[in-house]
This record gives C-alpha cells, sequence and structure tokens, in this order.
C-alpha cells in the first residue's frame, strides 16, 4: 500500500474511533432514579437544558402564547459561524477532520452560552457570548434561553406531591402531554394527568417528514452489507414512541410501502395516496407488523390505516421487483388458492383483551429449554390478524408464513431515556419477533433500531445498539454509582440490566463475549463492589450472579473457568446468606 | 314510497319509527323508512342492505355522516341513481355535494365560493354545506396552533351557530315560488332536523314527500315546533327549566338540597332530549340521585360547554357542582369537529371540578359490545375516549347505547350504578375530614422475588413513599410515619413470612370462607385456577395480604401474573382470570380494609393488563371487577403515556405524572477516557513518526476495549 493511502486508511480509522468515543460521551444517560415530589439539582438541570437547546422545536415560548417554532442553539451557532448546519456536521465528522473540528467548536460554544445561562439565571451574558463568539443575533438566542428559562423553572418547582394530595381531594387534575423532557419540555410541569393522542392526527406531517430520510437510512444500511433491498421485513410497533412523535413509526411503516397518509374533507389521516415508484426511487417493501396490545388499543383507526396501506399497494398493477408487496400477495393467491383476506394480512397483534409476547416472562422465569420456544411464544400470541373495522381473527398459520420470508428486523426507538437494555420489552418483542423469523425463514435476519433522537437520522444494528447501551450504562461508573446512591432499588436496578442484555442473548445471540466478562468483573469479581451489593440488596445480587450463571450454562456465553469457579462461589455464598436472613 | 334515512347516532330512530307509524296511519301513503346508522364503516350484508335501500328509494336523507369510507361509497352510490331528492345535512363535504332538490345543485352552489352574498338564501345553504369542513379544517391535531385556535373560534363553527340563531327570520323572507323555491325547502327540512321533537321528524319526511314525491302536494305539514336551546333537564320534571333558580325550586320541593359538595352537574346532549330517546339519561340521573347525589342535567352547549356550565353550574360566580359529568361523549370546548383542551383545561383549573367523560354507545350496539372482545370499537374509542381525555376527562364508563332491537337508547342498569357508586366516592374523598380518609399504596414487584419489591421504572419507590408519607401527615391523614425510607422497607420486606411463599409481610390472612363471601367473581377465578386459596399467596387455609398498616395508610405489594414456575400459563394465546391472591389483594383493600381510595404507586403494574375489553369495560372484565369502586390514582412516570393511558382506561386511573430521572452525557472512564486522549494527541501531532506510534498505541488500545 503506498505510503498516503495508508496515512489517510490511518486517520479514517482514527476518525471513525473517534466518532465511536465521541458518541458514547455524548449519549444522554439517566444518572439515576426519581423521587416523587423531589426537584432536581443544579448539575442535571444544566445538561438537560443543554440537550434542550440543542433540538428545534415548536412550543409556546412563554405561558399563554401561541406556539411558534424555536431553532436549536447548535444550529444558530453553525450558522453564525457560517459553516453547515449541525446535523451535516455531526454526519460528516464520522469521515472528515475539518467538520469535527468544527462540531467541536459548536458544542464547546453552545456549553458555554448554557453554562452562564444557568450560573446567572438571566441570558444577557450567555447571549452577548454568542453574539460575539458565532454572530448569534441577541433576538434569536433570547427565544432559546426563554425556552430555557420555562424548563428550569419548572423543574425547580416539583408540584407532585401538592398535586397528588388535589387529586386525593377529588379535585381536577390538569391534563398533560407525555414524553421525554428533552424531546417535549410541555410535559412540564409534572403532577399531571397524561394523555395519549386523537388517533385520527396519526402520522403528523412532521412525522411524515421525519420518516423519509430514517427509511432511507434503514434501506442503505441493508443494501451496504447485503447489496439489495430487503423483500419482507418484520416491524414492531408500539405505542409509546407513537404518541410521543405523533407517529413516526407509523409513518415509516407507511413510507416503507410507498405511500403517504391522506388526510380526509375533516383532516383525519384515514386514507393512503400511493407515491408513485418513480418518486420513490425503490421497490415497495413488504412489511409485516407486530403490534402491541397497547398500539392497537390507543391506535385502532391507524391499524385501519396500515391494514388498508396494505391492501391498496397490493392491488397496484407493478412488476413484482418492484413491489414486494403486490408480489408476495398475487403468488399466495395464485399458487395457494389464497383469500385476499388471507393473503393479505400483515397486521399482527393479541388477541383483543390481551397485552404482551410473554417472551420476557419466558426468559425471567428461565422457563425455556431451546431457544426456539421464546419465537414460538412469540409468534403463539402475536397471530392474530387485525382488518378493517377492527375485526381480528387467530391466524397462525399465516404469521408463520409473513416471517418466513422476513430478511430484516426492525424497531424505531424514540427515547433518550429508555434504552434496550432499561426494560424487558425490547428483548420480548424484536428479540421475540426475530426468533421466530430464525426458525421460520432458516436464518437470523438483520435487526436494527433506528435512533431518531440526535440530529440526523441513525440506524443501527442490534449488536452496535447493545455494546453502545452496555458502554454508557451497565459499566460506566458514572451510571452505576448513581444507581447505588439509591441503595436497594439501585441494585435491582444493575440487576434489571444485566437480565435484560442476556434476554438479548436468549432471543438474537448478540452480546459478544467480552461483554459478560466486564459485567462479572465489575460487580461479582470485584469484591469490595460485590460487598456492597450483598449489604444494599442480597436478593438482587444473587439473582444477577445467577444469572450469568444461567448465560454460561446455556452456552451464551464461553466464560473463562477461573470466572466461572468465582461466580459459583459467590452465588453459594449468597444463598447461604440469604437463608440465614430468612431463617 | 320509499325514503332511506342514512344517519348517525342515538336521536333519529326513535322519532323516525313513530314518524313512519304515524304518517301510514293518518295518510296512508305506504311509506317504508329503512333506517342505517353509519357511524361505523359497513362492510358486506350491512353495505348492501344499504346500498339496496339507497337505490330502491325515492328519497334519501344523509344525516351526520362522517365515517370516510361510508361516506365516499355513498356518494358513489348516489351518483348512480336517480333519487327524486337527495338531502344531506351535516355530512362531509362530498356527501353534501350529492344533495339534490328540484333545482337546488348543493354542488354547484359550493363551487360558487364567494359569489354569492352570505346573507342570501342560497349563501346560507351554501354555508351549511362547508361550515362542518372549515371548522374542522381549521384544526391540527391535539395542540392547536394560536392560528387554528382562531380559526376554530371565527371560522366555520361561530358562523353557523349565527346562522342557525338567524334561520326563522331569514325563512320568512325567501318567497316559496319560483327560483328559490327549493333553496326555502332545504332551510325548512333543516329546520325540522334543528329540533328533532317526534312531530317535527314526522313533519320533515312530510315535507320532502309533499314537495318531491308525486301527487302528494295537498299534505299538510306544521311549522317547525320551537325548543329552548338551554336548560335543565330532569326525568321527574314536566318541561325543562330556562335557570339554574327556577330548577333549585323544583328540587327543593323534591327534599333534594343541591348543596355544591354533593352536587354532580350532567351534560346532556340536546337532540337526545327533544327527539324524547333518553331512557338511558334517566336511568342514570336516577342511579344517581339514589346514592344521595344530588345532579344538575343540564342540556349541553354542544361545541362550547363552557356556556352551559356557566349558565347552570354556578350560582353567580360560586360553583353549584362538585363534579361535571359529560355524557356527551366530545370534547368538551369544540365539540365533534375541533378540541380547544388549553380553553377545558383553563375553564376546569379554574372551576376546580373533576370532568367525567362517560360513553353512549350511538355507532354500535349494546349486543356487538359486549359481545365483543374489544369494546368499544376504533370509531367510539377515538371520538369517545381519546379526545375527552385531553382535557383531563376520566372514568370513560359506557352507561347505555343503541340495541338491535329498540329503536331508542337504553340504559346498562349495572354499569349505571358503578359510575353512580364510584361519584359518591369521589365525593366523599372531596369533603370527608382527613382524619377519617383511608389510603392504600400500592406497590410492585416485578420480575417476582423479593430484591424487586417496590420497583419502579426511573423511580426510587422507597424514599417517594416517605414523601408522600409525610405529604399526607401534614395534610392532617392520619399516618405512622416510619424513621426512614430503610425503615419502611424493611417493615414491607420483613416480619411474618407465614412459612409461605410470600415475598414480603404478611398484613392479614383472609380465610376462604370471607374471601367467598366478599368477592362475588370467585368462581370465575376457580375456574381458572382450581379450588381457592390457590398456591399463590396462599398457606393453605388463606389468601395472604402482603403488605403493612400506618394507621389509616396501608402499604401493600400488589401481587404478582402468578407465570412463574407455571409455564403452561404463559402458553396460552389468551389468559384467563387473575389467580386468587390477586383477586383477595383488591377484595381486601376494598372490602375488609376498607379504604377510601387506591393509590399505584410507580410505573407499572399488572391489574390494567388484566384480560377484558380494551375500553368500555363490562363488569365481567377483570380490571373492572379487581378496582370495584375505588377512586384509583396512580403516580406515573411522565414518559409513558402509552401504559399510562390503558391505566386509565382500563382500571379507571387518574395519572399523577412524575418527572424522569435526572439525564447526563455518558462521558467517559477508565480505557475509554485514555483512549480519546491518545485519539486527541494523534489529531494535534504534526510528526508523521510521532502520530505513527500513536496509531499504534490507539490500536492497542482499542483492542483491549473491543473496540
Amino acid at each position: 500500500m503506498p505510503e498516503s493511502s495508508l496515512k489517510s486508511s490511518r486517520d479514517r480509522r482514527v476518525l471513525d474511533l473517534y466518532d465511536r468515543v465521541l458518541e458514547i460521551e455524548q449519549r444522554l444517560i439517566p444518572t439515576g432514579l426519581h423521587v416523587f415530589g423531589r426537584a432536581p439539582g443544579f448539575r442535571e438541570i444544566r445538561s438537560l437544558l443543554r440537550m434542550v437547546a440543542s433540538f428545534e422545536r415548536t412550543t409556546a415560548v412563554s405561558a399563554g402564547a401561541g406556539r411558534e417554532t424555536v431553532k436549536a442553539l447548535t444550529d444558530l451557532v453553525a450558522e453564525g459561524l457560517g459553516l453547515f448546519d449541525y446535523a451535516t456536521l455531526l454526519k460528516d465528522s464520522e469521515v472528515n477532520e475539518q467538520r469535527l473540528q468544527e462540531r467541536e467548536r459548536v458544542e464547546s460554544l453552545v456549553s458555554e452560552a448554557v453554562d452562564l445561562f444557568v450560573a446567572d439565571r438571566a441570558f444577557h451574558r450567555a447571549a452577548a457570548h454568542l453574539q460575539e463568539r458565532a454572530n448569534v443575533t441577541i433576538e434569536e438566542s433570547q427565544r432559546v434561553f426563554e425556552v430555557l428559562a420555562r424548563v428550569r423553572t419548572e423543574l425547580e418547582k416539583s408540584d407532585e406531591l401538592q398535586s397528588l394530595c388535589r387529586a386525593l381531594r377529588g379535585r381536577y387534575i390538569e391534563p398533560g402531554p407525555g414524553a421525554d423532557i428533552i424531546q417535549n419540555p410541555d410535559v412540564l410541569p409534572t403532577g399531571r394527568n397524561t394523555h395519549a393522542v386523537n388517533p385520527y392526527t396519526v402520522p403528523s406531517t412532521t412525522a411524515v417528514k421525519k420518516a423519509a430520510p430514517i427509511v432511507a437510512a434503514l434501506l442503505e444500511r441493508h443494501r451496504s452489507e447485503t447489496g439489495r433491498y430487503p423483500e419482507s421485513m418484520a416491524m414492531v410497533l408500539w405505542g409509546i414512541d407513537n404518541i410521543k412523535t405523533q407517529g413516526e413509526a407509523v409513518a415509516q411503516a407507511l413510507n416503507l410501502m410507498g405511500v403517504r397518509p391522506r388526510r380526509d374533507s375533516l383532516n383525519r389521516a384515514t386514507d393512503v395516496d400511493v407515491i408513485p415508484i418513480e418518486d420513490l426511487g425503490r421497490p415497495r417493501i413488504d412489511v409485516i407488523m407486530t403490534v402491541s396490545g397497547i398500539f392497537r388499543d390507543l391506535f385502532g383507526a391507524t391499524m385501519a390505516l396500515l391494514d388498508k396501506a396494505v391492501r391498496v399497494v397490493s392491488a397496484l398493477d407493478e412488476p413484482d421487483d418492484l413491489n414486494f408487496v403486490a408480489k408476495h400477495v398475487r403468488a399466495r393467491m395464485k399458487d395457494d388458492g389464497a383469500s385476499l383476506e388471507d393473503a393479505a394480512a400483515r397486521v399482527f397483534s393479541n388477541a383483543a383483551g390481551n397485552y404482551g409476547a410473554n417472551v420476557n416472562f419466558m426468559v425471567l422465569d428461565s422457563q425455556w429449554r431451546e431457544s426456539d420456544e421464546l419465537g414460538d411464544l412469540f409468534v403463539t400470541r402475536k397471530c392474530f390478524a387485525y382488518g378493517r373495522g377492527g375485526d381480528s381473527r387467530e391466524a397462525r398459520a399465516l404469521l408463520d408464513r409473513a416471517l418466513s420470508r422476513v430478511e430484516l428486523t426492525y424497531q424505531n426507538i424514540d427515547s433518550t431515556e429508555v434504552g434496550i437494555t432499561d426494560v424487558d420489552h425490547y428483548f420480548e418483542y424484536l428479540g421475540g419477533v426475530s426468533k421466530a423469523v430464525e426458525k421460520r425463514s432458516g436464518a437470523r435476519p438483520r435487526v436494527y433500531l433506528s435512533d431518531s433522537t440526535s440530529p440526523g437520522a441513525k440506524v443501527r444494528t442490534l449488536e452496535e445498539t447493545i455494546k453502545l447501551e452496555t458502554r454508557t450504562k451497565t459499566l460506566n461508573p458514572k451510571w452505576y454509582e448513581g444507581m447505588l446512591s439509591h441503595g436497594f432499588s439501585g441494585v435491582a436496578e444493575i440487576e434489571h440490566h444485566v437480565t435484560n442484555t442476556f434476554g438479548w442473548s436468549a432471543t438474537a445471540d448478540a452480546v459478544d463475549k467480552w461483554i459478560y466478562d466486564e459485567v462479572a468483573q465489575t460487580f461479582v469479581l470485584d469484591e469490595q463492589m460485590l460487598a456492597r451489593l450483598c449489604e444494599m440488596n442480597p436478593h438482587a445480587a444473587r439473582a444477577m450472579v445467577g444469572r450469568l450463571l444461567e448465560a454460561s450454562g446455556r452456552g451464551l456465553w464461553s466464560a473463562d473457568e477461573s470466572v466461572l469457579s468465582k461466580l459459583r462461589e459467590s452465588f453459594l455464598g449468597l444463598e447461604d446468606r440469604l437463608e440465614g436472613v430468612t431463617a | 314510497m320509499k325514503i332511506t334515512v342514512l344517519y348517525v347516532g342515538g336521536s333519529l330512530p326513535a322519532p323516525l319509527k313513530q314518524a313512519e307509524r304515524d304518517i301510514n296511519r293518518k295518510h296512508k301513503i305506504g311509506l317504508e323508512l329503512a333506517l342505517h346508522n353509519c357511524g361505523v364503516s359497513l362492510f358486506d350484508k350491512a353495505w348492501d342492505d344499504a346500498a339496496r335501500d339507497v337505490a330502491t328509494s325515492e328519497i334519501v336523507f344523509i344525516i351526520h355522516v362522517t365515517d370516510h369510507e361510508n361516506a365516499s361509497r355513498i356518494a358513489e352510490a348516489l351518483a348512480r341513481g336517480n333519487h327524486r331528492a337527495v338531502i344531506a345535512i351535516n355530512c362531509m363535504p362530498e356527501l353534501m355535494r350529492r344533495t339534490r332538490m328540484g333545482k337546488l345543485d348543493l354542488a354547484a352552489l359550493m363551487r360558487s365560493r364567494g359569489e354569492k352574498d352570505e346573507s342570501s338564501p342560497a349563501g346560507v345553504v351554501r354555508r351549511l354545506g362547508t361550515w362542518m369542513a372549515e371548522t374542522m379544517r381549521s384544526r391540527r391535531g391535539s395542540t392547536p396552533t394560536a392560528e387554528a385556535k382562531s380559526g376554530a373560534k371565527h371560522g366555520g363553527f361561530a358562523k353557523y351557530s349565527g346562522l342557525i340563531k338567524r334561520l326563522p327570520t331569514i325563512l320568512r323572507f325567501v318567497p316559496r315560488a319560483g327560483k328559490l323555491g327549493d333553496v326555502k325547502n332545504y332551510l325548512l327540512l333543516y329546520s325540522y332536523f334543528l329540533q328533532p321533537t317526534p312531530v317535527n321528524i314526522r313533519s320533515m319526511i312530510l315535507y320532502a314527500i309533499k314537495h318531491y314525491a308525486p301527487g302528494q302536494s295537498r299534505l299538510r305539514i306544521p311549522a317547525p315546533e320551537v325548543m329552548p336551546s338551554e336548560g335543565i333537564y330532569h326525568p321527574d320534571a314536566d318541561e325543562l327549566f330556562e335557570s339554574l333558580s327556577s330548577y333549585v325550586k323544583w328540587s327543593r320541593t323534591r327534599g333534594r338540597k343541591l348543596s355544591r359538595d354533593n352536587t354532580a352537574g350532567l351534560l346532556l346532549m340536546r337532540p337526545q332530549i327533544i327527539s324524547k330517546s333518553r331512557r338511558h339519561y334517566d336511568r342514570l340521573i336516577r342511579a344517581i340521585e339514589e346514592e344521595g347525589i344530588d345532579v344538575i342535567p343540564a342540556i349541553s352547549t354542544f361545541m362550547d360547554n363552557r356556556e352551559a356550565c356557566r349558565s347552570f353550574f354556578f350560582h353567580g360566580e360560586t360553583a353549584a357542582v362538585s363534579q361535571i359529568v359529560s355524557l356527551t361523549g366530545f370534547s368538551f370546548v369544540g365539540g365533534p369537529a375541533s378540541n380547544d383542551s388549553e380553553a377545558a383545561v383553563e375553564f376546569l383549573k379554574e372551576m376546580n371540578a373533576p370532568l367525567r367523560s362517560m360513553v353512549s354507545l350511538d355507532v354500535q350496539t349494546i349486543e356487538s359490545w359486549e359481545a365483543s372482545r374489544l369494546g368499544l370499537n376504533p370509531v367510539q374509542a377515538a371520538m369517545q375516549v381519546s379526545i375527552p381525555e385531553i382535557d383531563g376527562a376520566t372514568e370513560p364508563f359506557v352507561y347505555g347505547g343503541m340495541t338491535g332491537s329498540a329503536s331508542e337508547p337504553i340504559p346498562i342498569e349495572d354499569r349505571c350504578r358503578k359510575i353512580a357508586r364510584r361519584l359518591a366516592r369521589w365525593n366523599r374523598l372531596q369533603t370527608a375530614p382527613r382524619e377519617s380518609v383511608r389510603v392504600a399504596l400500592v406497590v410492585f414487584c416485578f420480575p417476582p422475588g423479593k430484591g424487586n419489591i417496590g420497583t419502579a421504572a426511573d423511580l426510587d419507590v422507597f424514599p417517594s413513599l416517605m414523601e408522600i408519607l409525610n405529604q399526607l401527615r401534614n395534610e392532617g391523614y392520619e399516618v405512622n410515619v416510619p424513621r426512614s425510607a430503610d425503615h419502611l422497607r424493611d417493615l414491607v420486606l420483613d416480619g411474618l413470612e407465614d412459612g409461605s411463599n410470600s415475598v414480603a409481610h404478611v398484613a392479614y390472612r383472609m380465610s376462604v370462607d370471607q374471601y367467598r363471601a366478599l368477592c362475588p367473581y370467585v368462581d370465575d377465578v376457580e375456574a381458572e385456577w382450581g379450588g381457592a386459596p390457590g398456591k399463590i399467596n396462599s398457606n393453605g387455609r388463606d389468601v395472604l395480604i402482603q403488605g403493612i398498616e400506618l394507621g389509616n395508610v396501608f402499604v401493600g405489594v400488589q401481587p404478582t401474573f402468578g407465570y412463574e414456575g407455571d409455564p403452561m400459563r404463559l402458553l396460552n394465546a389468551e389468559s384467563g382470570a387473575p389467580h386468587h391472591g390477586f383477586m383477595g389483594f383488591y377484595t381486601y383493600i376494598e372490602k375488609v380494609w376498607k379504604a377510601d381510595a387506591v393509590i399505584h404507586v410507580g410505573t407499572h403494574g399488572a391489574l390494567e393488563f388484566m384480560p377484558g375489553k380494551q375500553v368500555g369495560l363490562s363488569s365481567k372484565c377483570w380490571p373492572d371487577r379487581l378496582i370495584g369502586e375505588l377512586p384509583n390514582l396512580y403516580i406515573y412516570s411522565v414518559n409513558n403515556p402509552s401504559e399510562g393511558t390503558i391505566a386509565r382506561r382500563r382500571s379507571y386511573a387518574e395519572l399523577i405524572s412524575y418527572l424522569t430521572p435526572p439525564v447526563e452525557n455518558a462521558g467517559l472512564y477508565k480505557g475509554l477516557a485514555s483512549l480519546k486522549e491518545t485519539l486527541d494527541a494523534y489529531r494535534r501531532s504534526a510528526s508523521e513518526s510521532e502520530r505513527e506510534q500513536l496509531f499504534e498505541a490507539i490500536e492497542e488500545q482499542a483492542a483491549l476495549l473491543n473496540m
């Protein structure tokens, strides 16, 4: 290799590593638990405000005023300095040293300004700083600081206890939206009666706009790894992100099929318009939607819209290689004599009145022998096909058949606060469906997650996401010490993370050996640490050590023998201790 | 003579059927009136029947049809037909445009936007054809922008309601003969429709027959009866009350004092009242009075209920009711066409009275609701539950609705009684001295196991409980507050375990006899889990209730689903009943410990995910049985609106949101921090040889970090 290209490949490697390190460093993590009625401290408010300032948003600038668009401070600074917009800087800094330096400049100016604002409790110095250093007009930055001031005031006066007492006196409790604060500061003040959305408004125009680049990134990622588009994919749809984003995941599903929502004369999303194939510039993807019971309930009208989209797309007169939906529906009808109803069933959920895939229960309670049982359970629970009018029917054979074609599984993640090892529902659904596909298609599908939280669409593989979660949370002293400051509940929280990580081994075999090695090292082999955990919550400590042994016992972690014997020893010690406690 | 009426809702079928009988008896014209409720999309046979009736009718009425699917198919069917008259009232624009009466072509009129004087008769008809779409267009989702709000206020609807008021005057000046005859006819039909008394509905049908069916021009038809547009209704009174004071006077003669803290303000739909389709209202009103609560049943001012509230729920500046119960199924401000939740919240906050919103099954039948595992169909769920929730409405109960056989809505007896009892419970919370109020705080234990008692998403539960207990004590509740959060946890975790499989302190042993005596659902639980007390939360003789008593506060541990150690249960596609321990726990709280309210602490528990309808629960649904009559407050993470909404709908919870934990940048630690330093050094270095060395170091560090 010539010297110059060696150098440039080295530079590329450095930039790539740097980007990954920054991704870890800047990722937002919870650093503790909330105590009802207590306001967050100074340091936490500062980090939060920095993030709030980094997103453009439509909000009421002050109470009672109308809603208007407030730009992100990062974009204002980038613009003031004559640079590309911040999203571009983020994206290009992965491969370009100059963009990286520009990005760092923008970020540090924003940080400085927010720190000044927080310290002063007023915007003047912060705004002047940005004017002087980044040519941002006071008028423009002031609007951002007004939003920050409102967020800060509402964070500092917690109304939760008073609100609870009002409710206990049978008084009216104000409603409020539900979301992450960074995503939507209008969730403040807390202490309110959280509501969902009117399903007929979903997906919103903004959601439709934001869906396109995520879908493009997802398909591009798959194409760069396999050389082609996926014909069939399975997508997990939940209520939570679709409420917070007014239906981004719904819009993604529609976009994958190459349609967009059409609003009727009463402004409700009740029908779809077909995006002509030449505008779409790619084939229509066949999307099998596995839907949570909660989504089914909260978005009944949307279920009908998704079903309608499938019917419309399957009826288009387009060649097989440009319309995979129609291709598969036609083939089923022709080859097997299936009815249109059967051939076009794509929206699956639980039996009415039931919730959950139960895969999490099976994993948590170690009730499985072969991992295929986890995928089968997913299918058992989710094999109810939903059609027009909200009607459903058990259709196990249809779901089996549909999943047998799937090459890619996917879920949209919208939250900075809830990651895939924080709760058991992610492996229950995305893990469950992936395992079901593996048996039915004969190969493990590619598993992707999108991250619509950062400015700029990002799609990661499951494995990348697990590593990121592990590095930023489970193994990060800032995270676990934050949790441990809560004692009993903090230990339980750490144990949940280990167990949820294990859930990804069980369902998707997606956890590297080093992750378990490091977890064992950090929490069990470090005797001081283990002693702390046992002191605070021996039950959770025992459960965690037991889970690591289970991972090894099931062949999901090829642990070194020396590590294993230490784990066994610790486990027995904990058993003895707990028996002593309860005797 | 065949007329088809495609309608939506519960107020029209009864007067229409009566009209058919009366007309045939008196005029002997062989009238066949075909009725189809088009509230939800009609498919298969239901649609075939409707389409056949439309095709074979001389005259077609379409009233209130806003379902997209129905609208487009009806519009097509009408385009194919050859009717003597098609009369659309308050429908989607594509249906309004199908109105054809003699020379009146509403499509042409609607196209002539801006050309006609607004106050001319034809201009009025055009306005009637377009107001709804204009009102809806001005709405942008649940959080209207300032611009959209002003649109809603000053746009379609305001003009519409002004018009409605002027309609009688306008009609007087429209000549009956000539070009404007058909315009006048449309306005007259509309006037009958606006006052849907049985007589007016009969007149509306006769009027259409007289003018558009052959050989009937000699029919004599009375002018529209005019009914008050506002007022207070009571089933025991002969007439509507036009003012609160006259209603108060009348109530006193019945021994009803109407004191503020014991009076519920009800909002009723006007068409149901004046069309006499109100049996469901009557029963609910009486059920509430039977619980000792007084009522003010006011006619809803439809698009803006603040007006009805101001007129009838206030004595001057003082609120006259302690709770508002909306039976309209629509948003508080904005009606069916839009929702101005900010205005609603502002008003309700000021009034400080909670809003309950109940559902009448108007676009599905009680039979279909009973049979359905889903409960409310998606159209009703969106309109009558999702939107009122945004105003802060709670307790989304079904109280009545249409049936397959009766032509008017009827009450659902057990639901009416339950609603009434819950209102009484809420009333007690408002008025009882704090030292007598008993509160059950329920914590969770998931995944099952002692290490997880009192865990919840993002919440440190025991310190949170301490904050709550202290606050309750300060407010005058009788509560023994433990020394510290650790002490509280020890009390809950430890102590007697009874040699049983319970994970926490046992507060009470409920004998099987007591459990059977207090819980009417034991047989249903046994069908699923075998004889009581079963194996979970049991010592073989009694149901064990986990928790501790701290004066008038009980801190209980909710039992788990009961999947642990019972793999077969997980594998069912559909779940059955909760186990005896679960059922017994809530039986204990309500009927043994006699709580006045329950507070669930943290995101989230299992009660609201028990089998049953999704929303609009019946007495057979498990969450409805478990929560019983208890007011339910739920401390819930603000970032989880989806599971929280399930709790609101299925366990009648009022959520009190809590802040998510502080977030910070993850930062770097150990090897990651040094890797960044080396990377920085590489980026800064100008010396090629140094960069080479640094690069080697980088690769070594990266390998150690598995990067």
